[in-house]
């Protein structure tokens, strides 16, 4: 492989959520040079959206926070947040990139002091907890945002809150005028650790998830159920605010079927165990029924999955819901088949939580390079052209599985560049 | 439970149509999706099941395998691909070979590799027939302009019964008549056994008049308005063609009864009546309404059929094939024959005419054990299923 000498060694890696972050950590803490690219103003990817995670059931801070000192500590880790991957050329061990970076219109002078939010007239849904609250139109993503910078929707700003915003700034860190920048590197092997997208819940039509408050997805789950997110940790039906009585989660929304996707989303079973735990420490006496095909605990939480049974106050039904009727007192009615019995059931909930699944985010959004991607989207590792896959840009995964498939991709990354 | 699997059965479902049944994972989408199943025990999850470990008993002994309209909504929100639908249309396909009699009859019309010998005995029979009348030659134009097909089989002046009839009766009130015979033995043995499946107690029978009235007229009143069929949503467009093509088939038949009691009964007290009925007859008009109907209501479903299969929606198979060609038959040959004396063209109009009392003697006689038989067999497990819920099933 003579044509590979003279590699700058260095390693692009695509995404900057918890995969990502422990790639170009592996890779950085052993002397490579990393480039790490993320699209959002900030790091932590899905794990920061989370309330508690697994193994431990740590809040996201506790994990995230080790990994963003550790790459501030390291002089071999180049950042890039609002950066997209454009054009790649040349081969493996030479590859040039093309980045894009994204207007943040504000500078590094900023210091997170918050002022320009809080002279910022204009609102926008906050996408960071999936719309269920709102936003100035200049924030900081989340708490833990890092880098800890101030971003500004640009296009949601009116011209007295551009003037109220530039007014507010002490440090003459907001500039309306930012362009989109473009910059090359050179790189010898990209790992991609683009991570997933909760599965559009919308698009399970017989589910009805547009057609009643009381019908959230999982992840609004975790944003309720966070300290940070919009109800400040309190469950509680989105609409009116009542407490739950009732509460029905449905297991494989959209997940192992091939109408939507195919295959088993990993997570979602677990996912569901846990928000039982978040459900039943505000509310000891809520009845929680759980529809599914089957309950799947991968790895060493089968554990979880007995403790989770034995409550005398949850129901498990072995039967997809396939029919979703929104009540006029705010309530949902969920249909499903026991299989067991061979019984329809009607149940009546406060409120239902469709366990969406994971999709790739590269099905979705394309691959910025010709990646040899399977039918679902996620990315299949090429040795030969030094392009490898992380986390859940490789398959739907835990946050423990995800790391350790983010470790292997470095590590394969790091002989490229030693070859 | 001590679970005996048929295999042969799981290879016969397989063969029909139901290829997919191995994919079901027991989810119970359909059982919910469906808009035919009831609450309660619903269906097709647990035929699903007994399919897969060819529980033949359970399921020839269960209305809802009947009840099933093939809406294809089940098969759509299938998460697997299974199609429950086309399993369901397998099962009864099975269903109407087990319960056919005689079972060698029965056996032979289920098999596109038959379908030489099923048009071959009908074929052979006429054709001896029209050569024993001793009638067999093609009438000249004028002959044929005055008496159109009514002499096929020749005439004589015995004037109380016509040879044409005497022949056509032959053949066609055996045929009929078997199928009839054979129909009341299916469902006599259907009944039974469903009755015996739900463990519901023979001593309290209904009189005949309150099974007509409280199960069998209410399961034809609504057979009649499709109200069931309306419910469907994926494939609610075959209703546009079977609809017309019910309704064609009850206009031939009262076409059928008129002519009969016109030419045999009123035609000998008034000769005047015998001969082919004008366009403007009223019977005439309802005979080529329902003719177009049929035809109309034989393609809607053609195509329809043939996109599904086109789609991968539905597979190719003689079960669901055989009823529309037959169908289309029978209409094409009937119509083709009436526009060729309109034409005044005798030969090709007997050859057609021929081929015509060949196709009509195939759907009384194969009526049974052909996709055809759902006419009976639905009926009854709607009957049966008001019958489940009435006062008279104690168990």
């Amino acid at each position: 492989m003579t044509d590979e000498q003279g590699t700058s060694g260095a390693i692009l890696v695509v995404g900057g959520g918890i995969s990502g972050l422990t790639a170009a950590l592996e890779a950085a803490e052993v002397g490579n040079d990393v480039f790490l690219v993320e699209k959002n103003p900030c790091f932590g990817g899905r794990v920061a959206q989370l309330n508690q995670y697994f193994p431990k059931l740590c809040p996201p801070s506790c994990g995230l926070e080790i990994n963003f000192k550790r790459v501030k500590a390291n002089r071999k880790i180049r950042t890039y947040t609002m950066t997209t991957v454009k054009a790649v050329t040349g081969g493996p061990g030479n590859y040039d990139v093309t980045l894009e970076i994204a207007p943040r219109y504000v500078n590094s002078n900023c210091t997170a002091c918050g002022d320009c939010a809080d002279a910022c007239p204009d609102i926008i849904a906050n996408e960071f907890n999936f719309g269920m609250d709102s936003c100035k139109a200049a924030y900081l993503p989340h708490e833990m945002a890092y880098p800890r910078r101030y971003v500004i929707n640009k296009a949601a700003l009116s011209v007295a809150g551009a003037e109220a915003v530039k007014a507010a700034c002490k440090y003459n860190a907001v500039d309306l005028d930012m362009k989109t920048e473009s910059v090359k590197i050179h790189v010898a092997s990209i790992i991609w650790a683009t991570g997933w997208v909760p599965y559009d819940a919308a698009k399970i039509d017989n589910l009805k998830f547009n057609e009643s408050e009381s019908i959230i997805t999982n992840m609004m789950m975790e944003r309720m159920a966070a300290p940070n997110g919009p109800t400040q940790g309190k469950i509680a039906r989105p609409g009116d605010n009542k407490p739950i009585e009732s509460i029905a989660f449905v297991q494989c929304a959209g997940s192992r079927d091939e109408n939507h996707l195919e295959y088993c989303s990993h997570i979602c079973c677990m996912a569901t165990f846990k928000q039982m735990t978040y459900v039943r420490e505000q509310y000891p006496d809520a009845k929680i029924y759980v529809f599914y095909i089957d309950l799947r605990t991968p790895g060493k939480y089968e554990k979880f999955r007995e403790a989770r049974m034995a409550d005398k106050n949850a129901v498990f039904i072995k039967g997809k819901v396939a029919q979703v009727t929104p009540e006029a007192d705010g309530s949902v009615t969920l249909v499903a088949e026991n299989a067991v019995t061979g019984d329809k059931i009607s149940q009546k909930v406060d409120m239902a939580v469709l366990a969406t699944g994971m999709q790739p985010s590269l099905s979705i959004q394309g691959a910025p390079v010709a990646l040899n991607l399977d039918s679902s989207g996620f990315v299949i590792s090429d040795s030969e052209k030094a392009m490898f896959a992380a986390g859940c840009a490789k398959k739907a995964a835990d946050v423990v599985t995800t790391t350790q498939s983010s470790t292997a991709a470095a590590l394969k990354a790091i002989q490229v560049s030693r070859r | 439970m001590n679970v005996q699997p048929d295999l042969e059965f799981i290879k016969y479902l397989k063969d029909a149509g139901g290829d997919t049944l191995k994919k079901c994972y027991q989810c119970a989408t359909c059982s919910v999706i469906c808009p035919l199943s009831k609450d309660g025990k619903p269906f097709p999850r647990k035929e699903m099941i007994w399919s897969q470990w060819g529980l033949k008993d359970n399921l020839v002994t269960d209305p809802d395998i009947f009840l099933c309209h093939q809406c294809g909504d089940c098969s759509a929100y299938c998460p697997r691909g299974a199609k429950p639908g086309e399993v369901l249309g397998a099962i009864r396909a099975y269903a109407y070979t087990f319960y056919g009699w005689p079972a060698g009859l029965a056996k032979l019309a289920s098999s596109a590799k038959n379908l030489p010998i099923l048009i071959g005995i009908p074929a052979v029979i006429i054709f001896v027939m029209w050569l024993l009348s001793g009638a067999m030659h093609i009438p000249t134009k004028e002959h044929f302009a005055s008496h159109g097909y009514q002499q096929f089989f020749g005439s004589w002046d015995f004037r109380w019964y016509a040879k044409n009839i005497f022949f056509i009766v032959l053949f066609m009130v055996p045929a009929a008549g078997l199928a009839v015979l054979s129909t009341y033995m299916g469902v006599r043995k259907l009944w039974r056994a469903m009755s015996e499946k739900a463990e519901i107690n023979p001593a309290f029978r209904p009189s005949v008049m309150q099974f007509v009235s409280d199960f069998l007229w209410p399961s034809l009143v609504e057979i009649v308005k499709h109200t069931r069929f309306k419910e469907c949503t994926v494939n609610v467009d075959r209703v546009k063609g079977h609809l017309p093509l019910m309704l064609a088939f009850i206009g031939l038949f009262i076409v059928t009864c008129w002519s009969l009691l016109k030419n045999d009964v009123l035609g000998l007290f008034w000769p005047s009546l015998h001969g082919p009925l004008p366009l403007y007859d009223p019977f005439k008009i309802m005979a080529n309404v329902s003719a177009v109907a049929l035809l109309y209501g034989a393609y809607v479903l053609w195509t329809n059929r043939s996109r599904m299969e086109s789609e991968g929606l539905s597979g190719r198979n003689f079960y669901n094939w055989f009823l529309i060609w037959e169908v289309m038959a029978v209409g094409a040959t009937g119509l083709g024959a009436e526009i060729l004396r309109w034409l005044g063209i005798p030969s090709i109009g007997y050859i057609v005419y021929f081929m015509h009392l060949v196709s009509v003697m195939m759907l009384f006689m194969y009526m049974p054990y052909t996709k055809f038989a759902h006419i009976v067999y639905r009926t009854t497990a709607m009957a049966f299923e008001r019958y489940r819920e009435s006062p008279f099933a104690v168990k």
